[in-house]
């Protein structure tokens, strides 16, 4: 269960302005729901996910991951989490069954646990014939599946996802989809980001369209095409983020285009 | 699962890791044991080809006519026959070739006559042109003329040499020829001399004769302590570079910091873990270098080489065989020449047991590099924390280097240093000076135990900061603001207290500053009056005023962070009954610590009773009342408040009373100031405010002060009359009572319900 409750990101900058990147941001995700946080780049997405993994503290609000604030108590909150990005890298002198060893000893987890985890999460991801590589040799397929496994060593109630299968192929794309809805009903909260939206429409069970740090649209595919008054996601994304109609019309990069931040979303 | 579990995994981790790492392996592993033993066969290569090819090139001097050419001739035939005689020669024989010499004897190739080819010029042409022109080496005129058969008779010449100073090879053959006409005058005053009645005698009155004491063991020791402390600390820099890049900024870069962030494991566990590991790979790559150098040293013979570039060669008992005999014969007065010469042969005979020293010296100067390392890792790691790539952390990284190196070096080129006052607590300059003391055998405890617990607590400090800034998230995540951030006024949220790191910094930012204030003080003050104005003035500027500037610049709640409220009542009391009692009990406990460590030299307050002549209020004000004030804000205010946030009350105690006892330079105080120093802190924390502390740290300054202007006082208080009354533990029944009053004030403050603060 994740709670996110008027979450406000400020940050400084070297030019003396500050930039409100996230800006009073609530949901809820209950367990075994797949919610889609979706949204421009410089919208805010990676932004709010890393506060809700407790990377970054919030200027205000708060969140709590299975009712421990990620700030106050922050080991415990950690302990609920499996955080997986697109840009996580691997320790390139390390074997995937080494790095899976170490962060299941990082959570506490007894020698027969980590044997026992390891062995499900390589036959379950199928892992076995680059299980003992080292990881700077593998493929970028292989590397998702070590991530993947990482983030699932300590069995944790909760997954965050930011674009999870961004620049995978067609067959590993597949195992990441799979993975997340197997998952999610065995009961899990997932929260993920993504660009890719047809994807998002057959997986996510709710979704948060964010613009500018704010919802600006939540709920179910059937709440947001009344709202939106469109049937296709693509089009009820445009339509809310303000980019309806005029969005071809405009040469690329010019006003219209929402992207203003320094990193991509 | 335990902390140390975790430390120890992420440890364990990052050391494999770090170990199939080809790069550190070739920087740890490969470069000390190849390069040192490549670098000894290049110098000794290089040392023969130049010396083989002096003894086969020739040399041509130029002469304006056959008369010169004659008696030059002669003069290098009587230097050969001289040499292989061996008259002159240090191991007389022929010359021997290059291959066969030791390293110095490289370095004293001599001119053979067989080497000289002497041209007449012309008589129009002059010297000067054929010279300048490079035509000859040198040219030699001699005036009046010389007589090659008669070579010594009874005129005086002068001899002109011609040569170039911008030609190596003429600048050689000049200050060859300078030696063997020395050689040559030499003879002939000898010749004329021998034809008077009283001979040759005449001519050495006395004959000195050099017997160093030290045995070649120390000799060989002494050359290690000119290179060896500062190879060693730039081995470790170097050592540490690359894993503090590798597991900060690598990390960063490869983009695995953030799954570790995302771990339930707090962040100063895992830098701990690595910080273990840059301690570790540094403080091995010191011991391989080490092992190499001290190898390479003992097989090479160039111990020799740099041996023989002392500027008195070691005893040469040869030398004696020209002394009368009756010199060594006994005058009544015990031992003899004889019998020193006997113990300089017997250290002769003893020569060869380098290796022995080595396996002796190596593992203390291993033990003392140990702190060190951690200096050099805890910097670089915190260094390394600001940076976001590879590049970029090498970039910080010179700057760092330097650092070290400059204090390491400029130490080197000082080598009568010795390890006392300021430079003890100077980071890097007393670890190198460490060092040599150790290799020259001067063990002094006291002063090594400063140098090693200053290094401790510096190395603390950058742990604690790279901890800080390690988990900071404008760090973490380039796109996350700037690291310039972090620093600027404005971007500084406003704080109750400031953070441990910062406590700890600020505290060792001005432990450097204070120290060389107060040897600024020692040095130059005379007049009683202006060394209490310069201790008043290090007292606030140096001390307190610091801190309250970076207390304004972190946005700290003053009130909060210094303490600043007054105390209830009853904890009140018991502070006056503590402060009643304060200065026996710290007289007690300096007694009892003088069974076992002998007082300094200034312990005995003979220096010091200097200091309190004059006025009694400036005595007081200097001597009492600052300290009280502005040491209490620095160590009871914001030290305290600094690691209150983060650490236990007990271990805050601890802490603040080892870096308090730290502050006062002198190893004999540590002790009993630390424990001052932690009863202040507790004082401080129990009553919830610094007034107390304040009132206590005054007390105990200020009656022994006024105790010798007021007798009375002193008895009252039982304050020990003498300097041996100080020494020796003595309980009378005033003393006891005394002890007790304050013992009943600690028990009381520790009863009373804390002041929630």
């Amino acid at each position: 269960m994740v709670e996110v409750h008027e979450l406000v990101k400020v940050f400084p900058t070297t030019e003396g302005e500050e930039k409100r990147a996230v800006d009073g941001l609530s949901f809820t995700v209950a367990p075994g729901e797949i919610y889609g946080l979706l949204g421009p780049n410089g919208a805010g997405k990676t932004t709010s996910l890393r506060m809700i993994s407790g990377l970054l503290s919030p200027t205000s609000g708060y969140v709590r991951l299975n009712g421990f604030d990620v700030i106050a108590r922050r080991e415990q909150a950690k302990r609920c989490l499996g955080y997986l990005t697109a840009s996580t890298g691997l320790y390139q002198r390390l074997t995937p069954r080494e790095i899976l060893r170490y962060f299941g000893e990082l959570m506490d987890m007894s020698r027969d646990e980590v044997d026992r985890r390891i062995v499900e999460l390589i036959d379950w991801l199928d892992m076995r014939e680059f299980a003992d590589l080292r990881c700077g040799g593998l493929s970028t397929g292989q590397r998702q599946r070590t991530n993947i496994a990482r983030a699932l060593m300590g069995d944790p109630p909760i997954l965050i996802m930011d674009e999870p299968t961004l620049g995978l192929d067609v067959l590993t794309n597949r195992i990441v989809l799979d993975f997340i809805r197997a998952e999610a009903a065995r009961g899990k909260a997932v929260i993920m980001s993504t660009h890719y939206l047809d994807e998002a429409e057959t997986l996510c069970h709710r979704f948060g369209l964010i613009h500018e740090g704010r919802l600006v649209g939540e709920g179910g595919l059937a709440a947001l095409q009344e709202k939106a008054g469109r049937r296709r996601l693509s089009e009820i994304f445009l339509k809310l983020c303000g980019h309806d109609e005029h969005v071809l019309r405009q040469p690329p990069g010019a006003e219209g285009t929402p992207s203003q931040g320094r990193g991509a979303a | 699962m335990s902390r140390y579990r975790r430390v120890w995994v992420v440890y364990r981790k990052e050391l494999v890791e770090t170990l199939r790492d080809k790069r550190t392996l070739a920087a740890m592993v490969l470069v000390p044991i190849v390069l040192y033993p490549v670098l000894m066969i290049i110098i000794v290569q290089a040392l023969r080809a130049e010396t083989g090819r002096r003894q086969a090139e020739r040399y041509s001097v130029c002469v304006p006519d056959e008369v010169h050419r004659d008696w030059l001739r002669g003069v290098l035939r009587r230097e050969d026959a001289e040499y292989e005689s061996g008259v002159r020669a240090e191991k007389p024989g022929p010359a021997r070739s290059p291959a066969d010499m030791s390293p110095s004897e490289m370095l004293r190739a001599r001119l053979r006559a067989d080497q000289v080819e002497i041209t007449v010029l012309d008589p129009d042409s002059s010297l000067w042109d054929a010279v300048r022109d490079q035509r000859f080496h040198v040219g030699l005129i001699v005036e009046p003329p010389p007589n090659p058969k008669r070579p010594a008779d009874r005129r005086n010449r002068s001899v002109q040499i011609l040569y170039s100073e911008t030609s190596p090879r003429s600048e050689y053959v000049f200050g060859q020829l300078n030696n063997i006409l020395a050689h040559e005058a030499d003879r002939i005053v000898r010749a004329r001399v021998s034809r008077m009645p009283d001979g040759v005698a005449t001519l050495t009155p006395f004959l000195t004769n050099h017997l160093s004491t030290s045995s070649s063991e120390q000799q060989f020791a002494k050359i290690l302590a000119m290179v060896v402390p500062f190879l060693l600390v730039i081995m470790t820099v170097t050592g540490a570079l690359y894993p503090s890049i590798d597991l900060t900024a690598g990390e960063r870069e490869r983009g695995t910091l953030e799954t570790l962030a995302v771990s339930p494991v707090p962040v100063g566990q895992i830098v701990a873990g690595k910080f273990g590991v840059i301690v570790t790979i540094a403080m091995f790559s010191t011991a391989l270098n080490l092992g190499s150098m001290t190898a390479m040293f003992h097989f090479s013979r160039l111990g020799e080489l740099a041996a023989s570039f002392r500027p008195v060669p070691a005893g040469e008992p040869a030398a004696t065989q020209a002394a009368p005999d009756s010199a060594t014969q006994d005058a009544g007065v015990g031992l003899t020449q004889r019998d020193y010469l006997r113990e300089r042969m017997r250290l002769e005979q003893e020569a060869g047991q380098k290796a022995g020293f080595i396996t002796k010296a190596a593992p203390i100067v291993l033990l003392a590099m140990l702190p060190f390392a951690v200096l050099a890792g805890g910097v670089m790691l915190a260094t390394c924390s600001f940076a976001r790539t590879f590049k970029e952390a090498q970039n910080y990284m010179m700057p760092v280097m330097m650092a070290f190196m400059i204090p390491a070096m400029v130490v080197s080129y000082m080598p009568t240093t010795r390890l006392e006052g300021v430079l003890l607590v100077i980071p890097v300059a007393n670890i190198v000076i460490l060092i040599r003391e150790l290799f020259l055998g001067n063990y002094q405890p006291a002063a090594m135990g400063i140098c090693l617990l200053s290094t401790c607590f510096y190395a603390a400090v950058a742990v604690t900061v790279a901890a800080r800034l390690y988990g900071n998230e404008s760090v973490l995540f380039a796109d996350v603001g700037s690291y310039k951030t972090l620093f600027a006024r404005r971007y500084i949220r406003p704080q109750e207290a400031p953070s441990p790191a910062a406590a700890l910094s600020v505290v060792a930012l001005l432990f450097p500053f204070y120290f060389y204030w107060q040897s600024y003080l020692i040095n130059f003050a005379a007049s009683p009056e202006r060394i209490r104005l310069i201790v008043a003035m290090g007292q606030i500027f140096v001390l307190a005023l610091p801190c309250l500037v970076f207390a304004w610049y972190l946005k700290l709640n003053v009130r909060e962070t210094f303490a600043l409220r007054w105390p209830a009542a009853l904890p009140a009391l018991a502070v006056l009954l503590i402060a009643a009692g304060i200065v026996p009990v710290g007289n007690l406990l300096r007694a009892v610590q003088f069974q076992w460590f002998p007082p300094g030299p200034d312990m005995l307050g003979e220096e010091a009773g200097k200091l309190i002549e004059g006025s009694l209020a400036s005595v007081l004000l200097a001597l009492a009342i600052a300290p009280g004030i502005c040491e209490e804000l620095v160590f009871r205010g914001f030290l305290l408040s600094g690691l209150r946030r983060r650490v236990s009350a007990v271990a805050s105690v601890v802490i603040v009373g080892l870096i308090f006892g730290l502050f006062h330079l002198y190893m004999e105080k540590i002790p009993v100031h630390s424990v001052l120093g932690a009863i202040l802190a507790l004082v401080c924390l129990r009553c919830g405010s610094i007034i107390p502390a304040m009132v206590v740290h005054i007390a105990n300054n200020a009656i022994p002060l006024l105790a010798t202007r007021y007798e009375a006082l002193g008895s009252f208080f039982a304050l020990p009359a003498s300097a041996d009354e100080l020494v020796t533990p003595r309980l009378d029944a005033r003393g006891l009572a005394f002890i007790g009053v304050f013992l009943v004030g600690l028990v009381m403050l520790c009863l009373t319900r804390k002041r929630r603060a």
